[in-house]
């Protein structure tokens, strides 16, 4: 690993199927530790920026670079190992089995012993989880699922998170939970984490520096504070007023 | 009572096979999401293969089996890479490949062995005779080496690192990649697995059955209504409904007499799925 701090850098990526531009010449990058929001109406791309971002989708154009590192086209797996980790919109764990062989299945599958230096128990405690340890995953309230499947991308040992969504389903009281994953993540892993989100209020508490996606372009980048004020941000959500 | 202990032990072993095949069978469907129709093929290619190996080329009779094994496993794992792989997301395309590999293989055979029963024998002849109680060793020793074939298959799934993916790969597959597992290694492995089972089932069983090229049709409405009957993908689903299969069409067929044996069985299967429409051990439906 170089000297510099670790970044991960979308270079003018694009996303097309068939004529159907998805996006077109987005560049940004996540620094290690930092925390970027992705933001935009619903069909922006967001989803589609992970999914070619975690390798499980191959850009039309551009490149994915970790460390200065291209790994545009390498496969979702081998992404993920290499320190990219996503978690998905819906819920991110094994269905069929108790909430213990979930945890034990994403340590053993990343070769760890215990998950004692992500400290992932201490996360359980404060989501409520240990004492549900041993019933079935899809038993749990939702919220409880979605917690436990953004704990288990711990396991992998993420440089950088790539999170699509994760308040989406939870209840208002729970969303703080969110908050204090992403803060584990940076604090004790020192990962960065890119967060696609609708929660307005969750982006501007946790996302120093955001992103806009609109119709596949980049329409404004930077802190929150200027870019929800900014006019044609307001009009992207909200549609132009007629006036 | 005498009658009743040695129709409930050919019903086990019974079982045990059926056990096998149909393990195969719902592994393949619980990980790659593939209707396999081509599994009784490689019942009969392993009972061609154990058969040219010991009576044509004079292989003794294990090492035939093991090698036929071998073979169906390595012919498994190519079959999925080269023709299913591509198209594994797409149900109809991986049932027609199937069907179609099933209908090449057995074509083939026609071919080069004829349309004939075979005369394999099982090496050991003879029963166990005890207190009236008859046993014939050939139905002992498929029990024997179907328990030990599961009870291996049963180690490797549930209690190896590869195993364990695999089951979190039939779970959620985008979940398990995106904790690093690798899909096109566990694929073809996973489809070896299933078919070496079939091609030792076959092996094993059709000295003592019949050997045919037709042989793989009933074995494989077999290993369905045995994996529907279990819960499509379930392993113990697999294994608990190959017993009752067995021991309904054992007991049937000497209380019944052999023509209503199936018949018992397809009621008492159609009454389980009145009840229980998932199947014993099944969960909802796959996710698509």
């Amino acid at each position: 690993m170089s000297a510099a701090v670790s970044t991960l850098r979308v270079e003018r990526a694009s996303k097309r199927f068939g004529g159907l531009k998805v996006f077109e010449d987005v560049s940004f990058s996540v620094p290690a530790g930092g925390v970027m929001g992705v933001i935009g109406p619903n069909g922006a791309g967001k989803t589609t920026l992970i999914n070619v971002m975690c390798g499980m989708l191959t850009p039309t154009a551009g490149r994915i670079l970790l460390d200065g590192n291209d790994i545009t086209g390498r496969p979702f797996h081998a992404v993920s190992r290499a320190g990219v980790v996503r978690s998905f919109q819906q819920t991110n764990t094994f269905r069929s089995v108790s909430v213990e062989e979930n945890l034990y299945r994403a340590l053993k599958f990343n070769r760890l012993a215990d998950g004692e230096s992500l400290r992932m128990d201490d996360l359980l405690d404060e989501f409520g989880l240990t004492r549900h340890l041993a019933e079935p995953s899809d038993k749990l309230p939702y919220g409880h699922q979605k917690m436990l499947g953004l704990i288990m991308t711990l396991a992998a040992r993420p440089r950088f998170l790539l999170l699509d969504e994760p308040a989406a389903g939870l209840e208002r009281r729970e969303r703080s939970n969110i908050d204090r994953f992403v803060d584990h993540a940076r604090k004790v892993l020192g990962c960065g984490v890119l967060v696609v989100e609708h929660d307005m209020d969750l982006v501007k508490r946790i996302c120093p520096h955001i992103l806009v996606l609109e119709s596949g372009r980049t329409l404004a980048e930077g802190p929150p504070g200027d870019v929800l004020a900014r006019r044609d941000v307001i009009d992207a959500y909200l549609g132009t007023s007629a006036a | 009572m005498v009658t009743f202990v040695s129709a409930g032990v050919i019903g086990l072993s019974m079982g045990a096979q059926y056990a096998l095949i149909a393990i195969g069978f719902t592994l393949i469907f619980g990980i790659l999401g593939v209707v396999n129709f081509a599994h009784g093929g490689f019942y009969v290619l392993g009972g061609y293969l154990a058969f040219t190996l010991s009576h044509v080329l004079g292989v003794p009779f294990v090492a035939a089996i093991v090698l036929a094994t071998i073979a169906t496993a390595a012919i498994g794992y190519v079959v999925e890479i080269v023709l299913v792989e591509k198209y594994v997301v797409d149900h109809l395309a991986t049932m027609l490949i199937t069907l179609g590999f099933y209908q090449i293989l057995i074509t083939a055979i026609v071919v080069f062995y004829g349309a004939e029963p075979m005369d394999f024998s099982f090496p050991i002849t003879g029963s166990l005779r005890s207190g009236g109680i008859f046993v014939p060793y050939s139905n002992l020793i498929v029990f024997v080496v179907c328990g030990a074939a599961i009870a291996a298959v049963y180690w490797l799934v549930y209690r190896t690192r590869y195993g364990i993916a695999l089951r979190a790969m039939a779970d959620d597959g985008p979940v398990a990649r995106s904790q690093g597992i690798p899909p096109a290694t566990m694929f073809p492995m996973a489809f070896a697995i299933a078919t070496g089972l079939a091609g030792l089932t076959g092996a094993l069983v059709t000295p003592m059955l019949a050997l045919d090229p037709h042989v793989g049709e009933g074995v494989l409405l077999k290993a369905f209504v045995v994996v529907i009957l279990g819960g499509m993908g379930s392993i113990p689903g697999a294994m608990l409904a190959a017993f009752i299969v067995g021991l309904t069409e054992a007991y049937a067929s000497v209380y019944l007499g052999g023509s209503k044996g199936a018949l018992v069985l397809f009621v008492l299967v159609l009454v389980i799925l009145l009840v229980r429409p998932q199947g014993i051990f099944g969960t909802e439906a796959r996710k698509a």
